[in-house]
């Protein structure tokens, strides 16, 4: 029975640190390939889990939706949703200087969260929605077996977005992706055409983070807006920045590790800490993996794996 | 509606504040600071604590509110204390954290940034606790200005006058800091050119580190005016975040005329919209400022360049 | 007799392991116009900025009047009385001309700082503009406002990277001639050109630098008929196709 629980939580771990690893890949593919920052990547993971629960949940007459789609649908939806978010935030603030963009996008997450807490006739306000549909759990029930059988859908989706990606960046649209970050000329000189492909990935990614949020919310079976908030971006970025931007299965790395480190600090502090200072003690984890961030960009700025060496430095200009 | 005019000039000081100094930082350190919101918590909360000291070291414990403010001279001296701690506070992060990075991309200064104002947002957190503070618990008697039949009235509490005429006053302080001193004119040339002002002679050090201050004393004193017109939460900064960056890019980055007038276009703004949307989505107004200015004028009102 | 600016064996560059600079040499006389000249991507650029402190220098030292002052800080050469024009954006495009030449004024010690009205003097069309933004200045009157900021600080050597570059021949001639007239009030220069004939034109002496070290030298009036001069020239292009 031990070992089945150990196993159970090794499990439900794996499914969340597949699910940050697919956030992961989405950030990377804009900030590691094409040099986007994305500040709102909680507010497009959210988008993605509410789209696809309202297209998969049951009718609820508090609230629209609820149209019972199969899960399939729900996560086609998911995307669609976030990447008409990332569309709206892109074509807004993409042809402007870059910081635009991070502002822009931590508004959007801010909007978002707002929406989420207060437009109960759509997202059921503070409460979230209940009983989003758990794929094939009539078949498996909800115990160990199922969580093992989702864990290994996480991994396949996981997979197919490391390999569409891995293609994707080695078409001729990723080397042209790669030119406009490092290359200022080639960026200019391809003009509004440039624009056009930072368009194109910031969308994508967005759309990973939109299915990520689907994965999410379908694993859980309930989401609320507590579960978007702004250190999920962070947790996100800190995987990202730890694994090594630009590198894939950095950012995979960084998800396992990230997630890891979370899940013990998270344990500890609950074990330690009496229940009354438990807030205090979660309040002191998000400083410290701040911390952890701040002295991974000074002390080790390409990450544990670093960027592969497809990419080339920058000399002075000599004259 | 006057009203709501009133209400926004006092959100607009508190957001004009705090955009003047996240201006400043973006035009001579070149990146977005994300961390300037958390100065204005951690602002707020340090004078909670200073008051308390002051309180304690003069004896009685007890704030006998100055003329017609809800507060006594205490606060003052506990505001400029906390002011000043803000800014020893943001000197230390920038030599811990940001003077390390600033050789590299600009980007990085702006993932450090929302690094550290989570961590710094949490300390608080994990300072003072989520229970909201006050710096006292007088009521405030509202002066009506404008008798009810005229456009709905105006009734305005001497506190949140006093609000609004000394961010005017500060800012026209500012100003002239930045036209008439040779302090002033070494930022302006700064944010220009950096290369050029060492060049000139310019010590470009001292000049980010006089711009740190001078931003993070500010953020302190628009945290104060936000706890002693409201309360004193550790989501304070984080929440004004947002309006901070529209009220700045409405302005034009590095304009400090600008963001004052972006600060009071985007309180007015929230303000004005609450009627229609709804108090709740008052942030989501400056988001609506925000993305408007980027597709219309991305230079900003009195920007020079994008 | 000292020499007002020399440099030794300098070797630097922006990154390491990149350098630019392969142990360069040159000197320069008190009241002395000197033209470093040079193909695209010699280092001329790169020399006179490391002299200013803005590019790091690895080995070798910069003296200016026999004080040793390699890795001085940029911002300490004014005081050191090595003053320096950039090649573009060389004037605080958001201030006015006043203020531009007050901020210059106001970071030097009173004893060295040399009156505005001198300064107005040299440059009369400056005087003319006082209030204008230096941004909306012309090509000419912003290289005369970038070199009269300089001035301000009364440089024993006055380094100035490609001021024909972007002005009319007519306009050249113009501030060249106002080059001369500063170093007949007693400052040295040495005077970064691509435009080589208009720069043997003033110089007393020219230096060729070509792949980070000099190569030639001597008196302008001889170097202008010099068929090494071309051969330099020519040959780094060659080698650079």
């Amino acid at each position: 029975m031990e070992q089945l629980a150990v196993l159970n939580y090794l499990a439900f771990f794996l499914v969340f640190a597949g699910i940050f690893a697919v956030m992961a890949l989405g950030l990377n593919l804009q900030w590691g390939f094409t040099g986007l920052f994305n500040v709102g990547v909680a507010g497009f993971v959210a988008v993605g889990a509410y789209a696809s629960a309202l297209l998969t949940g049951p009718p609820d007459p508090e609230r629209v939706g609820g149209l019972g789609l199969p899960i399939f649908a729900g996560w086609l939806g998911a995307m669609a949703a976030s990447g008409v978010a990332a569309l709206v935030v892109g074509v807004a603030a993409l042809r402007l200087r870059e910081d635009y963009l991070a502002i822009t996008t931590f508004g959007i997450a801010v909007v978002i969260q707002l929406v989420t807490l207060n437009a109960e006739w759509l997202t059921g306000g503070p409460f979230g929605i209940q009983s989003i549909p758990k794929p094939l759990a009539g078949v498996l029930g909800t115990g160990f077996v199922w969580n093992l059988a989702y864990l290994g859908l996480v991994l396949a989706v996981l997979g197919a977005a490391w390999w569409a990606l891995e293609r994707l960046v080695a078409s001729p649209w990723g080397r042209v992706l790669r030119a406009i970050r490092e290359d200022e000329l080639a960026a200019a000189s391809l003009g509004k055409r440039a624009a056009a492909f930072r368009l194109q990935s910031f969308v994508i990614g967005c759309m990973l983070m939109g299915l990520a949020g689907a994965l999410y919310a379908h694993f859980v079976g309930y989401i609320a807006p507590e579960d978007f908030l702004p250190i999920l971006t962070f947790q996100v970025w800190a995987m990202l920045i730890v694994g090594g931007s630009g590198n894939n299965a950095g950012a995979v790395l960084g998800a396992v590790l990230v997630w890891a480190i979370w899940s013990v600090s998270g344990g500890l502090i609950r074990e330690l800490l009496p229940a009354a200072e438990q807030a205090r003690g979660a309040a002191l984890q998000v400083v410290l993996i701040g911390t952890l961030i701040a002295a991974i960009l000074v002390l080790r700025p390409r990450g544990v794996l670093g960027e592969r060496a497809t990419v080339s430095r920058h000399a002075g200009d000599a004259g | 509606m006057l009203q709501l005019v009133a209400d926004g000039l006092v959100v607009g000081s508190v957001i004009a504040l705090g955009a003047v100094g996240l201006t400043l930082t973006y035009s001579i350190l070149r990146f977005a600071n994300f961390g300037q919101g958390e100065f204005m918590t951690w602002g707020a909360y340090l004078a909670v604590s200073a008051l308390a000291f002051v309180l304690a070291v003069t004896g009685g414990g007890v704030m006998e509110p100055l003329g017609p403010f809800s507060f006594g001279w205490q606060l003052v001296v506990a505001m400029l204390l906390a002011a000043a701690l803000t800014a020893a506070l943001a000197l230390a992060v920038d030599w811990l954290l940001f003077r390390r990075l600033r050789r590299g991309n600009a980007i990085t200064l702006v993932i450090a940034s929302f690094g550290a104002a989570l961590a710094l947002r949490n300390l608080v957190q994990f300072l003072y606790g989520t229970l909201p503070e006050y710096y006292t618990r007088e009521i405030q008697i509202a002066v009506r200005l404008v008798p009810r039949d005229v456009l709905g009235g105006l009734r305005i509490t001497p506190d949140q006058m006093l609000v609004i005429g000394l961010t005017l006053a500060l800012m026209l302080a500012l100003q002239l800091l930045l036209t008439r001193t040779t302090l002033g004119r070494a930022m302006r040339a700064t944010a220009m050119n950096p290369a050029l002002a060492r060049v000139a002679g310019v010590d470009t050090d001292a000049v980010i580190r006089a711009t740190w201050v001078i931003g993070a004393a500010l953020a302190a004193v628009a945290g104060v005016f936000a706890g002693i017109v409201g309360q004193i939460r550790p989501m304070l900064g984080f929440e004004l975040l947002l309006p901070l960056f529209a009220a700045a890019i409405l302005g034009g980055i590095g304009s400090v005329r600008g963001a004052v007038a972006g600060g009071y276009i985007v309180g007015l703004a929230e303000s004005l919209a609450v009627p229609l949307v709804g108090a709740e989505y008052r942030a989501a107004v400056a988001f609506l400022v925000l993305i408007g200015i980027l597709m219309i004028r991305p230079a900003g009102l009195f920007g020079e360049r994008a | 007799m000292t020499d007002a600016l020399r440099v030794e064996n300098v070797e630097g560059g922006y990154e390491p392991g990149l350098p630019i600079l392969r142990g360069a040499s040159l000197a320069v006389a008190p009241g002395e116009i000197v033209a470093l000249l040079g193909p695209n991507g010699a280092g001329k650029s790169t020399l006179v900025k490391a002299a200013a402190g803005l590019v790091p220098v690895w080995s070798g030292r910069v003296v200016l009047g026999g004080r040793d002052i390699t890795g001085v800080p940029a911002h300490r050469m004014v005081h050191e009385g090595l003053g320096f024009v950039p090649q573009t954006e060389n004037v605080f495009a958001n201030l006015s001309v006043l203020e531009n030449l007050q901020l210059a004024a106001a970071l030097i010690a009173k004893p060295r700082r040399r009156p505005l009205a001198e300064m107005f003097a040299l440059f009369p069309d400056l005087d003319r503009q006082r209030r204008l933004t230096a941004g909306r200045l012309s090509g000419g009157q912003r290289q005369m406002l970038a070199v009269a900021r300089a001035l301000v600080a009364s440089p024993a050597v006055l380094m100035l990277d490609e001021p024909s570059a972007g002005l009319s021949p007519k306009l050249v001639g113009v501030v060249f001639e106002r080059l001369k007239a500063v170093r007949d009030t007693g400052v040295t220069i040495l005077l970064v050109e691509q435009n080589v004939k208009a720069a043997l034109a003033i110089a007393d002496r020219a230096v060729v630098l070509v792949e980070g070290r000099e190569r030639l030298e001597g008196r302008a009036a001889d170097l202008a008929d010099d068929p090494r001069m071309a051969a330099l020239y020519l040959g780094a292009a060659a080698e650079a196709h």
